[in-house]
């Protein structure tokens, strides 16, 4: 410890790694214990596997089971983006119960992924043993507290969902260890297997979806309609609890209200395959694609969301490339920079960790030279303020909010509303993802509505596949899709059916971007650099600083490839 | 205390409990390597136990895990790392198991303080110091400081004990498996060598089994389970995944899917199931349910070491499925043939025989049979019921059920029952 003389108590922090997030993350800085303030922080993926390299050279058929296994938290969502980028560069497109299959599997990860976030990563931050530790003042309010959402979620007091929050032992971690299970059940009747999906091919699924397939999935998404409003009212509990207590709350893991996102879920009917129709078929999605740059909403075109990324290495374990640029422009035009995807090229270079120096095995991605959040948080964002999803059944952005509308399960029939939050920091990160859940559990609803349909119809609706032909000349192609955590490209050039450049941008290499060339911190590194520590019995632990981090449920494997 | 080591061999009686409960208590430290998490995913979704039940001691037979993962974790940092330290000290005063997620990289020969994969700082390992104390601490630097003193070693999924993708060719990191980092003189503590559970990612309830096994073998409930010549569970992985798997059935009639999404056997578009040794599709991926080809997807040989590159081009079909496919259509396409003569006798009651009719408006089925069935069906019961009672001669003697067509014998008119739904959903000309 040491105490300057100014008056200060600045000590260093050091966690390495950051527990209870997915993968390698260590987190450096400085911290003002005095004046309970962050000084300066520093975000570390400390891993690096060299999945682009590997793409590199190979049959393109490969790209798929490959790129899959970048991630072993969201292996779907990178087998769907790769199989949308072979799909554009084959010129093909799946049969409408293939894309509602895939939409299916891709609201399951979602189904399993947001319990695991936040009740076995985040939730642990605000369980009992933390609590009565870190801000013991808190634990005896929350014991006189009385939770508003007990007819929903069944808890009396915020203590008892405190509690429930706790480690293994608590019943909420538990039951969120099941329902993950009861998703992951679901998503292996088209999938196989979960993580890394075995059916996921270009041109479709290969999978059998039958009456009983699609009535399993029935029964085992139906649970999450009361799952869902179940976990968005504790959040909602925990959320006002502790801005009531004080709201400096609020401050912890603040950022500057930069989102994007490529959109999720896309349209049977709609979606075709193809980059020049991109702007339509984004627009068709579950989930709008765009860009928001400081609360204000700058773009919902998927070419233009494309067009803004740049990917940096200044800080990063590696070599900027000398190369020519590969495509100048995009498939229709737009100029593209030589730090595009399209044109990056991935050289590592390991070496010694220097805080001005590099850092991180992350790289700096930025949209239009801001550091963008990701997430399902971005995903409500957008599709909330965008307002231009057309008409789905369960679901109505306003503008301002998402109405979800949760037909009758064991619980009543309920009309749930996220709003555009006042303040933005690590608590209503959490409470946006509760309510994402209730988001994905409706999408998942319809969707299995619709693969019914589809298979009464029967007919080439019912089919689950396009054959294809590999091209024979250059291609250049983009999956531009989301996982649980929101924004996932892969972009790929291909020659004589070969693997030229494989570059893949995961929704939490935006989040735990080291320092870019112009100074800006990466918005994990912001989000930490804003919060106030508040623990009362324990300010050492940094618990703020913590939760701050898991708020954003960064995904190391997704950050660095 | 520390933990002793005792002689190689069977454990059992080592340590034995009355009635066969355990009081011990195990340490797993969960190390990642070149991981893409897969695996702690996969572990996280075993119920055969949960990993829940193993942490919370829920298991009246299995001793009781004290979990060091960082993905579940109470603290970071220096505090989570402190019992790793006592570890490679010698002064956790507990057993332990050292679990491997991810391939090893060649970052032991990188210069300066380069790392592929890490976790914690040179500080938190006194061995590691000199690397500088806030430099990140290589995982491989963990492995060399813990393997030694370890109960048990467990690489779980393919990268850990193959290698697997991150050793495909073309990769520049050097990547390899868990034994090949360790050498072939690798021995635990308790004189175990590396045990592996491959898959990619592996079946959580393999994971958890496995670790079970081991925990009861060195608590000494349990003798050594049967490991084969590369450590895997051999009770797991010694049949090929093609044995148990629904579609061999057309294999063997000589049916062949032509494309992805068609139910038949999927050699011809690319599944190496066959020669592949994996238990994906009795187990099920999770809860029994799944498996790669129950769902319809191909078998890519994930739990292989020749994983990927001997199994890729992905989607080509294997060459040898050329000739032992080309051999399954030719015989296959004859039993085929035969069964279905089998299955005509055996859609059909015996009664149905007697009376030459099937009472069903399914206008699929219909009682007449031609004189080739017929005859077929007259050899087959000569050959069944040879030696033993002739229950189809007994059946001919029976007589028919006098209330059979009941509706037609009472003279009820159906014509009123299309009031119930006011009209008729499905005319007869539909059917």
């Amino acid at each position: 410890m040491a105490v300057q003389q100014t008056g200060r108590d600045v000590q260093p922090i050091a966690f390495d790694p950051v527990s209870r997030v997915a993968g390698p993350l260590a987190f450096r800085g400085e911290v003002d214990l005095r004046d309970g303030r962050v000084l300066g922080a520093e975000a570390m993926a400390t891993h690096f596997r060299g999945y682009e390299i590997v793409l590199q050279g190979r049959d393109v058929r490969d790209a798929i089971f490959i790129s899959s296994r970048a991630c072993g938290v969201c292996g779907g969502a990178h087998a769907k983006a790769s199989a949308l980028a072979c799909e554009m560069a084959f010129g093909i497109q799946p049969p409408p119960t293939g894309i509602v299959g895939r939409n299916l599997l891709a609201a399951l990860d979602n189904l399993s992924d947001y319990p695991m976030h936040l009740f076995t990563r985040v939730g642990p931050d605000f369980s009992e043993p933390v609590v009565r530790e870190t801000n013991p003042e808190l634990w005896e309010r929350a014991l006189q507290a009385a939770a508003r959402g007990a007819p929903t979620h069944g808890y009396k007091r915020i203590s008892d969902i405190m509690t429930g929050l706790t480690r293994f032992s608590g019943k909420l971690y538990a039951e969120a260890l099941r329902m993950s299970r009861v998703a992951r059940e679901a998503y292996v009747l088209i999938g196989g297997k979960y993580p890394h999906p075995q059916t996921i091919v270009p041109g479709g699924l290969s999978a059998k979806i039958d009456r009983s397939t699609v009535n399993h999935m029935f029964l085992r998404a139906v649970p999450f309609l009361d799952y869902g409003q179940k976990v968005a009212a504790i959040w909602d509990d925990l959320t006002e609890f502790f801005y009531a207590a004080d709201p400096r709350f609020r401050e912890v893991g603040a950022g500057p209200r930069n989102f994007i996102d490529l959109g999720l879920w896309d349209d049977p009917y709609y979606y075709d395959g193809t980059f020049e129709t991109a702007a339509g078929w984004g627009q068709r999605r579950w989930a709008t694609p765009g860009a928001i740059v400081e609360g204000q909403l700058r773009t919902t075109d998927l070419h233009q969301i494309n067009m803004g990324v740049e990917e940096f290495v200044d800080h990063s374990f590696y070599e900027d490339w000398n190369g020519g640029e590969r495509l100048p422009t995009d498939l229709v035009g737009n100029r593209l920079s030589r730090n595009h995807p399209w044109n990056k090229e991935t050289i590592p270079r390991p070496g010694g960790t220097s805080s001005r120096g590099k850092y991180s095995w992350s790289t700096a991605p930025r949209w239009n030279r801001y550091p963008m959040e990701t997430g399902p948080s971005a995903r409500l964002w957008i599709t909330a303020m965008a307002n231009s999803m057309p008409h789905r059944r369960f679901m109505e952005p306003t503008g301002h909010s998402l109405k979800l509308s949760v037909p009758q399960g064991a619980l009543p029939e309920t009309e749930l509303e996220w709003h555009l939050p006042e303040s933005w920091g690590a608590f209503e990160r959490n409470r946006a993802r509760a309510y994402a859940l209730v988001h994905s559990s409706l999408v998942a609803h319809e969707q299995v509505v619709i693969a019914l349909d589809q298979l009464r119809k029967g007919g080439p609706d019912a089919k689950v596949f396009t054959p294809y032909s590999i091209p024979k000349g250059f291609r250049a192609a983009a999956g531009l899709w989301g996982s649980s955590r929101g924004f996932l490209s892969h972009h790929m050039t291909i020659d004589k059916g070969v693997v030229e450049s494989y570059q893949i941008l995961g929704p939490s290499t935006w989040v735990a971007s080291p320092m870019d060339p112009f100074g800006r911190p990466g918005p994990l590194e912001e989000a930490v650099g804003a919060t106030p520590l508040l623990s009362t019995a324990n300010p050492e632990r940094c618990i703020d600083v913590l939760r701050a981090i898991r708020s954003f449920d960064p995904c190391m494997p997704c950050t660095t490839q | 205390m520390a933990y002793q080591a005792g002689p190689s061999g069977s454990g059992n009686g080592r340590r034995g409990h009355p009635r066969g409960y355990s009081e011990s208590i195990f340490h797993v430290f969960w190390l990642a390597g070149m991981s893409c998490e897969g695996c702690t995913v996969s572990a996280m979704g075993a119920s055969a136990p949960g990993i829940e039940d193993l942490v919370m001691g829920r298991v009246p037979a299995l001793p009781k895990v004290v979990l060091h993962h960082p993905t579940l974790a109470g603290d970071s940092g220096h505090e989570f790392m402190e019992p790793f330290r006592q570890a490679a000290e010698g002064t956790l005063g507990a057993p332990y198991i050292v679990v491997l997620e991810g391939s090893i990289p060649d970052d032991q020969v990188l210069e300066r303080e380069g790392h592929f994969a890490a976790m914690g700082v040179g500080a938190d390992l006194p061995q590691g110091a000199a690397r500088g104390g806030d430099q990140p601490l290589r995982t491989t630097d963990w492995v060399v400081a813990l393997a030694p003193r370890a109960a048990a070693t467990i690489a779980i999924g393919t990268c850990a004990t193959w290698g697997g993708i991150p050793a495909a060719v073309g990769n520049i990191t050097g990547s390899m498996g868990l034994m090949d980092f360790l050498g072939k003189e690798y021995r635990s503590a308790s004189g175990v060598p590396v045990v592996n559970v491959p898959g990619c990612a592996p079946i959580g309830d393999n994971f958890t089994e496995t670790l079970s096994e081991l925990m009861m073998f060195l608590d000494g409930l349990r003798p050594l389970p049967h490991f084969d010549e590369l450590g895997r569970p051999a009770w797991m992985f010694e049949e090929t995944v093609h044995r148990h798997c629904p579609k061999a059935g057309y294999y063997e009639e000589g049916v062949f899917a032509h494309e992805p999404g068609d139910n038949q056997c999927l050699v011809e578009i690319g599944c190496w199931g066959p020669v592949v040794q994996c238990n994906i599709v009795e187990r099920g991926a999770i809860n029994h349910m799944g498996g790669c080809m129950v769902s319809g997807g191909v078998c890519i040989g994930c739990t292989m070491p020749g994983f990927p590159d001997k199994y890729s081009p992905f989607y080509k079909a294997p060459p040898g499925s050329a000739i032992s496919g080309g051999i399954s259509k030719i015989y296959g396409g004859g039993i085929r043939r035969l069964r279905r003569m089998s299955m005509k006798t055996g859609n059909r009651e015996p009664m149905w025989d007697n009376a030459d009719e099937i009472p069903s408006a399914w206008d699929r089925a219909h009682g007449d049979r031609d004189p080739v069935d017929k005859v077929s069906a007259f050899f087959y019961k000569k050959l069944q019921y040879g030696g033993t009672v002739h229950h189809a001669k007994r059946q001919k003697k029976q007589p028919l059920p006098q209330s059979r067509d009941i509706l037609r014998q009472k003279g009820v008119n159906q014509e009123d029952s299309v009031d119930v739904l006011g009209e008729k959903v499905i005319s007869r000309e539909e059917l």
